[in-house]
């Protein structure tokens, strides 16, 4: 060691020139925050639910059934998807050493993501649910959300098209695959769907499903990792090679794999082999990924005492790999009998989006923020008390469901135990879960009103150095 | 061919979509033109090929109660699919005789299908006739009253809404039961 003290990353070099204005990705990054916020109540609300199944109960806008798509909707595409988005927006200026090709365009995106989300509130609350999972919403909205997605990508590929720099990093890859693939994806998920009945409609339904996760949040979750790994890190990637053999790996394997979600069920058994086989080829995008973040921060761990951008980011590595463990393993189908339709998946499932890439999305906030409002995080230690709040709480979660899951799906598999037995059985289960989610949201909390106070901070000082003039 | 596309931004979109979409028509278009069975509805006169029946579509009143079923997010807890596992089989049959396994055949009518991802509570694959109107109309009242223990949410405002509350049970009687497997035909009532 030089002796040189790594400034945090949270803190900003004064007086840059302001090249980028960042409006599009600011707009995108504090709504989306909102809405973590806010579906963070419903979230808490429907895990009281388990454990008081009368609350709210009489109430038609409040019961399970309405506010669970909502907890589901809001976090995916009100908070994560928004918050990547917005992250993009701040990445791939830089990146490309070019300005935004349109700012305009994007708050106009913002504006209208926005509207959808306001949107899905109304009509899920009311009932208006098509019935299929992660498309819930109306036909308006997904209209409405094609048109949206449109936008954005126009936007990012013509800042692509007129960069100064001929080679394209590894996270400008994973955000041009975001683009493409979910177009395809969000397609046949909303509209191909509709054309279709039975088996052969949740063939596709569970295409879109999987690949919501795994082409949408995946890869621009990864581009955030690979970009703000280094970045916060000050360290440069392990290894170009490995970036490339990952990315194409998982760009041909993740969208063979849907079927794994009816495994034992009415559909085709070749198809469930392929999807299996297929599932468990997702061990080699995930491992040379996860071994490059790793190898990055050779020599860099003491960093992550007190660089809280690192730490969500080393985390979210680290649940990515646990994940993407698990995924490979369910889809087997003597694993698969005992875990699937248990409260094992809602564990797993969580440690994916919450864990692993909302882990990510916080890290990239935390780490814009500063530097797009130009002024120091307004709390450090309230970030890193948002860590461990979200990370007991989150690990609180993740392996009460596991066991509590396990254990439920051994009680099935023995016909003689009567079903609601195995219901009683589970209520500590959620019992933690439920506090487990509390300690979640109060990182949560803790997460929203720091950026927001900083934002507000920023606009006060803009403020009064006007009025000073 | 890949080692270019780190500088070609149109060469990277093509092998982006290539990979994605040889994977993404194997396993979207080409299943049900392999298997007609998806979209065959179920039928059978010939008792050694299993349990006979047919399946048919639903009426008007069975649609608007799948409609209620649909809206108040019933397929987030319960799932509709006796899978190839004996237990299923066990747990969703009656009075001693395991149902039999869910095929293809008996979704054809299904839009939205509901097949279902999580079991909090019991699969419903084959619950068509098994509980009769008045235990419905106490168990949507308050499932506990019925179920001690049960986590289930009240749907006093189904209950309490008859044309809602008959259309949601007729439409219930119908799961299962395009094939004919129960020993006494008490779901006629």
């Amino acid at each position: 060691m030089t002796g040189k003290e790594n400034p945090s990353p949270m803190t900003v070099p004064a007086a840059a020139p302001p090249v980028h204005s960042d409006t599009a990705a600011k707009w995108f990054i504090l709504s989306s925050i909102a809405y973590f916020f806010i579906v963070g109540i419903i979230a808490v609300t429907i895990a009281a639910k388990f454990v008081w199944p009368e609350l709210l109960g009489t109430i038609p806008a409040f019961s399970y059934g309405r506010l669970r798509p909502l907890h589901v909707n809001g976090m995916l595409f009100g908070w994560l998807l928004a918050a990547d988005m917005g992250l993009v927006y701040y990445i791939v200026p830089r990146l490309c050493g070019v300005r935004l090709w349109s700012e305009k365009l994007g708050v106009a995106t913002a504006v209208l993501w926005n509207v959808i989300i306001l949107g899905a509130v109304v009509s899920l609350l009311a009932g208006w649910n098509q019935g299929w999972e992660y498309a819930e919403l109306p036909m308006p909205l997904d209209v409405l959300v094609v048109v949206a997605w449109i936008m954005f990508g126009a936007n990012i590929f013509a800042t692509i098209a007129s960069r100064k720099y001929a080679q394209m990093y590894v996270t400008l890859w994973y955000i041009m695959g975001t683009i493409l693939w979910t177009a395809f994806v969000y397609l046949t998920g909303n509209f191909a769907v509709l054309f279709t009945t039975g088996v052969n409609q949740a063939n596709l339904n569970w295409m879109y499903v999987h690949n919501a996760v795994g082409l949408i949040f995946t890869p621009v979750g990864l581009a955030l990792a690979y970009y703000f790994i280094p970045k916060a890190g000050e360290v440069p990637l392990h290894s170009h090679k490995l970036s490339m053999i990952g990315f194409w790996s998982l760009a041909f394997v993740y969208v063979w794999t849907g079927a794994h979600h009816m495994i034992h069920g009415p559909i085709s058994q070749w198809l469930q082999t392929i999807a299996i086989v297929f599932s468990v080829m997702l061990l080699i995008p995930v491992w040379t990924v996860v071994y490059n973040f790793i190898a990055t921060m050779k020599g860099q761990w003491p960093q992550m005492r007190d660089n809280v951008p690192l730490k969500f980011l080393m985390s979210g590595v680290v649940f990515y790999l646990l994940t993407c463990f698990q995924g490979p393993m369910h889809s087997l189908r003597s694993v698969n009998a005992i875990v699937s339709k248990t409260d094992w998946i809602p564990g797993h499932a969580h440690m994916a989006v919450l864990g692993a890439f909302s882990f990510f999305a916080i890290a990239g906030v935390y780490y814009v923020i500063p530097r797009m409002f130009r002024r120091g995080l307004s709390s450090e230690p309230m970030a890193t008390w948002s860590y461990w709040l979200m990370m007991v709480g989150g690990l609180g979660f993740f392996v009460t469901l596991w066991l509590g899951g396990f254990w439920q799906g051994w009680q099935w598999n023995n016909p003689s135990i009567p079903f609601i037995d195995t219901v009683v059985a589970l209520k500590p289960v959620w019992t933690v879960r439920f506090f487990s989610g509390v300690l979640i949201f109060l990182g949560i909390v803790l997460f929203a009103y720091n950026i927001m106070a900083t934002a507000v901070g920023a606009s006060e000082k803009r403020t009064g150095a006007a009025a000073a003039v | 061919m890949f080692g270019k596309t780190d500088v070609s931004a149109p060469l990277f979109v093509v092998a982006a979509l290539v990979c994605f979409l040889i994977g993404g028509l194997m396993t979207t278009v080409v299943p049900p033109l392999v298997d007609a069975s998806w979209s065959r509805p179920f039928k059978n006169d010939d008792p050694s090929k299993g349990p006979t029946g047919v399946l048919r579509p639903y009426t008007e009143i069975e649609l608007k109660g799948r409609a209620i079923y649909v809206r108040e997010g019933c397929w987030y807890c319960h799932t509709q699919q006796t899978r190839t596992i004996l237990a299923d089989t066990v747990r969703s049959g009656w009075r001693g005789v395991n149902a039999p396994i869910s095929t293809p055949d008996e979704f054809v009518y299904d839009s939205p299908h509901l097949f279902g991802t999580k079991r909090t509570g019991p699969d419903l694959s084959h619950v068509g006739g098994k509980y009769d109107v008045q235990w419905h109309r106490t168990h949507f009242r308050n499932p506990r009253d019925l179920v001690p223990g049960s986590v289930m949410p009240p749907f006093p405002w189904i209950a309490n809404n008859e044309p809602e509350f008959q259309a949601l049970v007729a439409y219930i009687q119908t799961l299962g039961r395009a094939k004919d497997w129960r020993p006494d035909h008490d779901y006629e009532q």
